[in-house]
C-alpha cells in the first residue's frame, strides 16, 4: 500500500460524496472548456471565411452590416447599388479584378447570391480555392436569356438533398422561375457552403422589381486593385459618393473581434465566479470528510503514521477528485462545444473546427488540479494537526 | 520482577493536563517503574486513575509533562515527532477498547496499513504476511471483509492482528475485552495472550476482568505505583 491507494481508497469509501464533488469540478471545467473552445471557434471562423478581396463596395450605412451580409451572409441585405458601379470599377485602370455579387431571396434558409463566374476564379494572390464535386459551375448566361442554372454550396446539397439535375423552387410565385441544379461544390469551411450560386441574368429576370429595372441592381463589388498603394485612393473615391460606400473587410472584422473579446471579457469574469464556487464546494467536502475522520486520522498516528504521511493522504484525495473532475470536464466540454457549434452552424454563424489541439485543454487541466490542492490545503492541514491522544477514544 | 530486564522503565514520570486560567489536572507522578519484558502485566485501577493517560505516554502518543519514559532503552519522550512516530510504528502494537479499525479498508488492508506506517517489511511480503497473521487468529476466511462486515469479537481480533503486524516487541492494550460480551471477550482474550506468549511479546493490558487478572503474570494497580497524593484520582492545582 502507498499513500496514493491509501487516499484513493478512502475516495472510494465515500463514493457519493466523492463523486457529487468529482461532477462539480467537471461541470465548471466543461463549462470553461466549452465556452474557450467556442469563443475560440466562432474567431477562427471568422477569420477563415473571410473574404480574400481587400474592398468591398456597396450601398452607404454601415460597413460592418454591407460585410456580414455580403461576405458572411448575416444580418438583413443592404440596399442596392447599380451595376454601372461594377462597370466603372471594371474599367478603372487601378483595378485588377471586380467581381459583381447580388444577394437574393432564400431557399429553406440557403440565400441565393447571384454572381459571375468570376467569383470561383482561382487567382494566384487568392487563399480560397472552390473546386466542384460534382457537375459544372454554371454558365455567364447573356442578360436576355437566363438558364435559371444553380451550383449548390456543401451543406446546401447535404441538407437538401438536392442533386444535380433537380430543379427546384420556392413559393407559387416562383413556380415559374424554377432553377436547375447544374453542379455542387466542394466543401469551402466558410459561408459559401450555405449559399446557393446563380448568374445574375437569372438573379435579375427571378426579381420582380429588377425585371422591370432599365439599370440592373447589384448588392456589392468585391474589388482587388492592382497595387495596394491604390487602395486607400479607391475607398476614398467610393466613400465620398451619395450610394456608395467602400469597405476594408479586414477593419470590420477587427471591430467584431472587439465586440467579441468584450464578451469574452464578461465570460471570463463568469467563469472565476465558477472556479471559486468549484473550489468552494471541494473544500467543503473535503473539509467535513477531515472533520468525520478524526478518529481514523488519531488512530492511524497511533499506529505510527506520521503527521506529513497523514498531511500527504488528505492533500492526494483532493487533488484525485480534481484530475478525476478535471479528466470528465476536458471531454464534456468537447461534447458540449461540439453540440453548441453544430447549433451555431445550423444557423448560419462561422464556426471553425473544434479540435485543433490546443493549449487550453493542459491549461484548464492543470487549473483544476491545482485548485484541487488549494482546496484540499485546509483540511489537509487541519488533519496534520490532529491530537492522536484526545481523538483516540470515543466521542462522547 | 527484578531479575527480569526491563521492557519499559519510568523515571520521575509526571503528566498534569493543562485546565486554562493557571489551573492544572495532575494525574501522574510516578517516581519509579518497570515492566518485565516478555511477560503479561495487567494494569488495574479506578476509572479516572490515569490507566489511558499511561498507555498514551508509553506509546509515545502524548509526551510527559516531566520525567523520563525508556522503551527498549529509547527515551521515546526525547525523540523528535516523526522519529518517535517510525519508532512506535516499528517497536509498539497499540490495541484499543472501541477497536478504531479504518472502516474504508478490508481486514487485510487495516493489518497491511500498519506494515506501511512502519516500512519494516518489504512490499511484496505484506500481503502474505498479513493474510498469515489473520488467519492465525481465525479470519482466514475474512480477509477481504470490511470491518462494518464483521462481528465485534473479529473486529477486535483484525485490531490485534494489525497490532501484531511488525513483530513488535511490546503490546500495549487499553480495555480490550470491554467492548465485548463475557464469552467472546475470553476468546479474544485468550488468543491475545497466546500469541503475545508464542512470539515472547511484552503484554501491557487494562483490565477488569477476572479471567484476564487470572491469566496475567502480574497485576499492577496504578494508583500503587503513582505518588500517594494521587491514589484517590487526579488532583488539580493552581
Ligand atoms: N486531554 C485531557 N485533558 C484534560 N484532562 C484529561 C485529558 N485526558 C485525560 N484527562 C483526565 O485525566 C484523568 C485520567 O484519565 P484516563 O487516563 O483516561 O483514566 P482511565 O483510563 O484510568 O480511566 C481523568 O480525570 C481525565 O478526565
Ligand atoms: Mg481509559
Amino acid at each position: 500500500m502507498t499513500v496514493l491507494t491509501v487516499a484513493l481508497k478512502y475516495l472510494r469509501g465515500r463514493f457519493v460524496a466523492s463523486a457529487l464533488t468529482s461532477l462539480s469540478v467537471a461541470l465548471g471545467v466543461s463549462l470553461v472548456i466549452a465556452s474557450g473552445l467556442l469563443s475560440r471557434g466562432i474567431k477562427q471562423g471568422f477569420i477563415e471565411g473571410t473574404t480574400d478581396y481587400s474592398l468591398l463596395v456597396g450601398a452607404k450605412g454601415s460597413p460592418t452590416q454591407l460585410v456580414l451580409n455580403v461576405v458572411f451572409r448575416m444580418d438583413v441585405p443592404t440596399p442596392n447599388i447599380s451595376y454601372g458601379t461594377y462597370r466603372d470599377l471594371q474599367d478603372d485602370p487601378r483595378v485588377e479584378v471586380a467581381v459583381p455579387v447580388a444577394m437574393g431571396d432564400a431557399f429553406q434558409g440557403y440565400r441565393y447570391v447571384a454572381t459571375t463566374g468570376g467569383y470561383f476564379a482561382a487567382l494566384p494572390w487568392r487563399r480560397k480555392t472552390f473546386a466542384i464535386s460534382q457537375g459544372r459551375f454554371f454558365r455567364d448566361d447573356p442578360p436576355e436569356q437566363p438558364a435559371y442554372e444553380a451550383v449548390l454550396g456543401a451543406d446546401v446539397a447535404r441538407r437538401t438533398g438536392l442533386r444535380v439535375g433537380d430543379r427546384f423552387h420556392e413559393g407559387e410565385e416562383m413556380a415559374e422561375y424554377p432553377l436547375t441544379v447544374v453542379g455542387i461544390l466542394r466543401s469551402t469551411d466558410s459561408a459559401d457552403d450555405r449559399a446557393i450560386f446563380i448568374s445574375l441574368a437569372s438573379y435579375w429576370q427571378m426579381n420582380e422589381v429588377s425585371r422591370k429595372m432599365q439599370v440592373k441592381p447589384l448588392t456589392a463589388v468585391l474589388v482587388r486593385p492592382k497595387r495596394m498603394s491604390d487602395l486607400a485612393g479607391l475607398h476614398r473615391g467610393f466613400n465620398v459618393t451619395a450610394e456608395t460606400q467602400a469597405v476594408f473587410p479586414s477593419a470590420v472584422l477587427l471591430n467584431i473581434f472587439n465586440v467579441l473579446s468584450l464578451v469574452d471579457e464578461v465570460l471570463a469574469l463568469l467563469l472565476v465566479i465558477v472556479a471559486i464556487v468549484v473550489l468552494l464546494y471541494l473544500f467543503v467536502s473535503m473539509y467535513s470528510a477531515t472533520l468525520e475522520r478524526k478518529r481514523e486520522i488519531a488512530t492511524m498516528r497511533a499506529l505510527g503514521a506520521r503527521r506529513a504521511t497523514i498531511l500527504g493522504i488528505v492533500l492526494l484525495e483532493s487533488c484525485a477528485l480534481a484530475v478525476i473532475g478535471g479528466a470528465l470536464g476536458v471531454a464534456g466540454g468537447h461534447g458540449v462545444a461540439y453540440l453548441g457549434a453544430s447549433m451555431l452552424g445550423g444557423r448560419g454563424g462561422p464556426v471553425a473546427n473544434l479540435f485543433v489541439v490546443g493549449a487550453l485543454e493542459p491549461v484548464v487541466f492543470g487549473g483544476a488540479v491545482a485548485l484541487g490542492a488549494l482546496a484540499g490545503l485546509l483540511p489537509a492541514v487541519l488533519a496534520y494537526r490532529t491530537e492522536v491522544a484526545e481523538n483516540l477514544a470515543p466521542l462522547s | 520482577m527484578t531479575e527480569v530486564p526491563a521492557a519499559v522503565a519510568l523515571h520521575g514520570v509526571k503528566k498534569a493536563f493543562p485546565l486554562g486560567n493557571g489551573r492544572s489536572l495532575d494525574v501522574l507522578n510516578i517516581e519509579h517503574w518497570s515492566l518485565p519484558a516478555g511477560r503479561c502485566t495487567v494494569l488495574t485501577g479506578p476509572s479516572g486513575s490515569g490507566k489511558t493517560t499511561l498507555l498514551n505516554l508509553i506509546a509515545g502518543v502524548s509526551l510527559p509533562t516531566a520525567g523520563t519514559i525508556a522503551v527498549h532503552d529509547t527515551n521515546i519522550s526525547a525523540l523528535p515527532e516523526p522519529r518517535r512516530d517510525r519508532f512506535r510504528a516499528q517497536h509498539i502494537g497499540y490495541v484499543f477498547q472501541t477497536f478504531n479499525l479504518l472502516s474504508a479498508f478490508t481486514a487485510l488492508e487495516n493489518v497491511m496499513l500498519s506494515m506501511m506506517f512502519a516500512g519494516a517489511i518489504p512490499k511484496p511480503e505484506q500481503r502474505r504476511r498479513a493474510a498469515e497473521i489473520l488467519a492465525r487468529l481465525g479470519l482466514g476466511a475474512r480477509l477481504t471483509h470490511k470491518p462494518q462486515q464483521l462481528s465485534r469479537g473479529e473486529q477486535q481480533r483484525i485490531a490485534i492482528a494489525r497490532a501484531l503486524a511488525n513483530h513488535p516487541p511490546l503490546i500495549l492494550a487499553d480495555e480490550p475485552c470491554a467492548s465485548l460480551d463475557a464469552g467472546t471477550a475470553r476468546e479474544v482474550l485468550h488468543e491475545l495472550l497466546s500469541v503475545c506468549r508464542e512470539a515472547g511479546t511484552t503484554l501491557l493490558v487494562v483490565s477488569h476482568e477476572t479471567a484476564v487478572l487470572a491469566a496475567g503474570d502480574q497485576v499492577v494497580d496504578v494508583t500503587a505505583i503513582n505518588r500517594p497524593e494521587y491514589r484517590v484520582g487526579a488532583v488539580e492545582r493552581v
